[in-house]
């Protein structure tokens, strides 16, 4: 079903969490809330689950305002970070607590709760306690409970947070499966932004209790709006360089790169991702910059170079190598960079 | 190392990590072994005296049945078939399990309520309320207005000023110090409000019942269970509770199904503090009943007679007070720690 914020805020006595924030999430629709730490992801969340109220704004479930409704009359499934599981009750009770509640008849309970088992591939611990279970079947656990109900939206605070590496990448795609399988509208909190690339159709990036950005991973990733995003998403971050805007060209003190007509100006931030440029020999391209240091992560080489104060990072093939304080040049592709007004921070755009 | 240690090093330091040096072990089991002395010895000396008659105890100390002196059950005999014990052993028995059983229920209630819910009481109101009481006890006692309409007035103007002077008075009083004036009910010993509670139950002709000491004791008794259960409902994780929310589950639901089951241990164990203070109170049970609802330890200390206390009869009940107790605790005990909270968040 659609949800639908508009214009929340949210303070806990004097300090302002949430600030405006406005979001359309569509039926079916799976968005990813991303941003640092602090930021504000969990309250915004936990206002759309009732669990806080708002401080001022308007939030819709379908056609229907539920900005003062409570928790159990949201039709909202929520999956905590914590993965919150009854203790006292073994798996297939913890799965059915939801059907209980409503008061599905037994028989029909128990073939729900064999079916939501069955989803998440917990079919034969049914009789086990959450504490006989390891992390990553108790996760399934908290999903199986979200699902057996079939809510109009999943909530999720960073519910593979607790997994390591290898399970959370596992889980990530039995989750990506079993939501457009059952294409219920999915809102799901991360600061982990791999999650959020792999996972989204649409990802609002939020800083300070402000969304930056909302729009496809991809689009996030290539057009990043404001530096916040530019700097956030993507890892090793954008690679920005200060400068100016002269004759069709960003003009640097290390050198210059075309950049097409755009109008000139004094200040600018010129932003490169480390992948749209390569290292090359002085004599191939005008923008100058002493190697720092090279780091082989396997498949590629991550060199950091030195550009006056600033430090770039650029990948190159796994096979290159050179030593550190060698001076040698970047050719960046001029149709992948960016312009940032350094004031604002927003992206100027790209003229036509 | 090892072999070449001296005696006192020997003596005074362990073989390994897994053991306990000689000398700190002839200690532990020194005191343990005399503390079991100062507890058991009572108990058995309690035991064969029930089995004893009026000249055994006179012409003693006799300290082996059998041995020393030949076992009788006269004083048995007396206490449970001349005497009428039964009636008392039920009163104990229903008061005991009625008043706990209530002071649990309020008291855990309260006790949620206390660490789930912000409370946020005007200080005024509670200066009101008290100027409110005493006036009304002042109109009804010396003036002789009909308690009535000395309530209603009071009840009224309290009313009014809530929706006016509480509306903008900001001194308010928080969680801790509701927690506080319920613990500090307890401070006092319950002895001091004797009269009042007597002479209340006077006045609605409840005096010598079980009802009464029923509900002196749960009032007497809430304060500890406020306290202690307090605590357990603090460590319950808040998301386990928001869960069950967002599942479905209204308030009272979420207490019952889930608060209440994860700190079944903690209840056992304060049920049983509090059952057990409550099946040996005297003081109260002595003031607030003569016949009908007397309870056995005031019944024990009936039998120290004119005649001087007939220690026979009061070890029979004596034994039959404690047996129950301990039946109880012997089987209560497993259900008391079990780590329960594990698994509940991740780990
Ligand atoms: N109940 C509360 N009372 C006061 N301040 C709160 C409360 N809950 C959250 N905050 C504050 O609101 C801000 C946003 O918190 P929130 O939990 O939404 O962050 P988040 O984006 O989920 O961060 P994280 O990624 O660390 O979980 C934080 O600065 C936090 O200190
Ligand atoms: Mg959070």
């Amino acid at each position: 079903m659609r949800v639908t914020l508009s214009d929340i805020y949210k303070s806990f006595g004097m300090v302002e969490v949430v600030k405006g924030l406005d979001l359309e999430i569509a039926d079916g629709e799976f968005l990813v809330l991303l941003g640092p730490s602090g930021c504000g992801k969990t309250t915004a969340l936990r206002m759309v689950a009732g669990l806080e109220s708002v401080t001022s704004g308007k939030i819709s479930i379908g056609d229907r305002d539920v900005t003062e409704v409570l928790p159990k009359y949201r039709d909202v499934a929520m999956v905590f970070q914590s993965y919150a599981l009854y203790p006292h009750m073994t798996v297939g009770r913890n799965i059915g607590y939801p059907l209980k509640l409503r008061g599905v008849p037994k028989a029909e309970q128990d073939v729900q709760i064999k079916a939501a088992a069955e989803q998440v591939h917990l079919g034969d611990y049914l009789d086990r306690f959450p504490r006989q279970l390891s992390g990553g079947q108790r996760q399934r656990v908290a999903l199986a409970r979200a699902i057996v109900r079939r809510p109009s939206v999943f909530l999720m605070d960073e519910p593979l947070s607790n997994l390591d590496a290898k399970l959370r990448s596992y889980m990530r795609a039995e989750l990506k499966h079993l939501q457009s399988d059952l294409s219920t509208t999915t809102i799901y909190v991360t600061h982990d932004q791999i999650e959020a690339m792999t996972l989204a159709h649409r990802v609002a990036v939020m800083n300070r209790g402000v969304v930056q950005q909302i729009a496809s991973p991809r689009e996030i990733y290539d057009n990043p709006a404001n530096l916040f995003v530019a700097g956030f998403i993507g890892s090793p971050p954008m690679n920005t360089l200060e400068g100016s805007i002269a004759d069709g060209a960003f003009v640097a003190p290390e050198g210059k790169v075309r950049v097409g007509n755009y109008a000139p100006r004094d200040k600018v931030v010129f932003g490169f991702r480390p992948e749209d440029a390569r290292i090359v020999d002085p004599s191939e391209s005008d923008i100058r910059a002493k190697i720092y240091a090279c780091e082989l992560t396997g498949n590629e080489t991550i060199v950091t170079c030195q550009m006056g104060e600033s430090q770039v990072v650029v990948k190159m093939d796994k096979n290159y190598d050179m030593p550190s304080d060698t001076v040698v040049a970047l050719s960046i592709a001029e149709e992948k960079m960016c312009l940032f007004d350094p004031e604002s921070g927003d992206r100027i755009p790209r003229p036509a | 190392m090892t072999e070449n240690r001296s005696l006192m090093r020997r003596l005074f330091e362990p073989k390994s990590l897994d053991h306990q040096a000689p000398a700190s072990k002839v200690v532990t089991y020194g005191l343990l072994l005399i503390w079991s002395l100062v507890v058991l010895v009572p108990l058995y000396w309690v035991l064969i005296t029930a089995f004893k008659n009026e000249g055994d105890v006179a012409n003693g100390p006799f300290y082996l049945p059998f041995i020393d002196f030949q076992p009788k059950t006269d004083a048995w005999h007396f206490m449970l078939v001349e005497n009428n014990t039964i009636g008392p052993y039920i009163n104990s028995v229903v008061v005991a399990l009625g008043s706990t059983f209530l002071a649990i229920l309020v008291g855990s209630l309260a006790a949620y309520a206390l660490v789930r819910i912000r409370f946020r009481v005007k200080l005024a109101m509670v200066a009101i309320f008290l100027i409110l009481l005493v006036g009304v006890i002042v109109a009804v006692a010396t003036f002789g207005i009909p308690w009535e309409i000395a309530l209603a007035v009071a009840i009224a103007l309290f009313v009014i000023a809530l929706f006016t002077v509480g509306r903008r008075m900001k001194l308010s009083l928080g969680n801790s110090d509701v927690e506080f004036w319920i613990i500090s009910n307890r401070i006092m010993p319950p002895i001091v409000a004797v009269l009042p509670i007597y002479i209340m139950f006077q006045q609605l002709a409840l005096l010598d019942t079980q009802f009464a000491l029923i509900a002196t004791y749960m009032a007497v008794n809430l304060p500890i269970v406020v306290w202690l259960t307090r605590d357990f409902f603090a460590a319950i994780p808040i998301d386990l509770e928001e869960s069950a929310q967002i599942d479905g589950a209204s308030k009272l639901r979420v207490f019952f199904t889930i608060a209440l089951p994860l700190v079944r241990s903690g209840l056992v164990a304060t049920f049983l503090l509090v059952l057990i203070l409550a099946w040996n109170e005297y003081l109260l049970a002595l003031f607030l009943t003569n016949a009908d609802a007397q309870t056995m330890p005031v019944l024990v200390s009936a039998q120290n007679t004119t005649r001087g206390p007939q220690w026979w009869n009061m070890s029979v009940l004596i034994v039959v007070m404690i047996a129950p107790v301990i039946i109880i605790a012997t089987f209560l005990q497993k259900h008391i720690a079990r780590g329960l909270l594990v698994g509940a968040v991740k780990g």
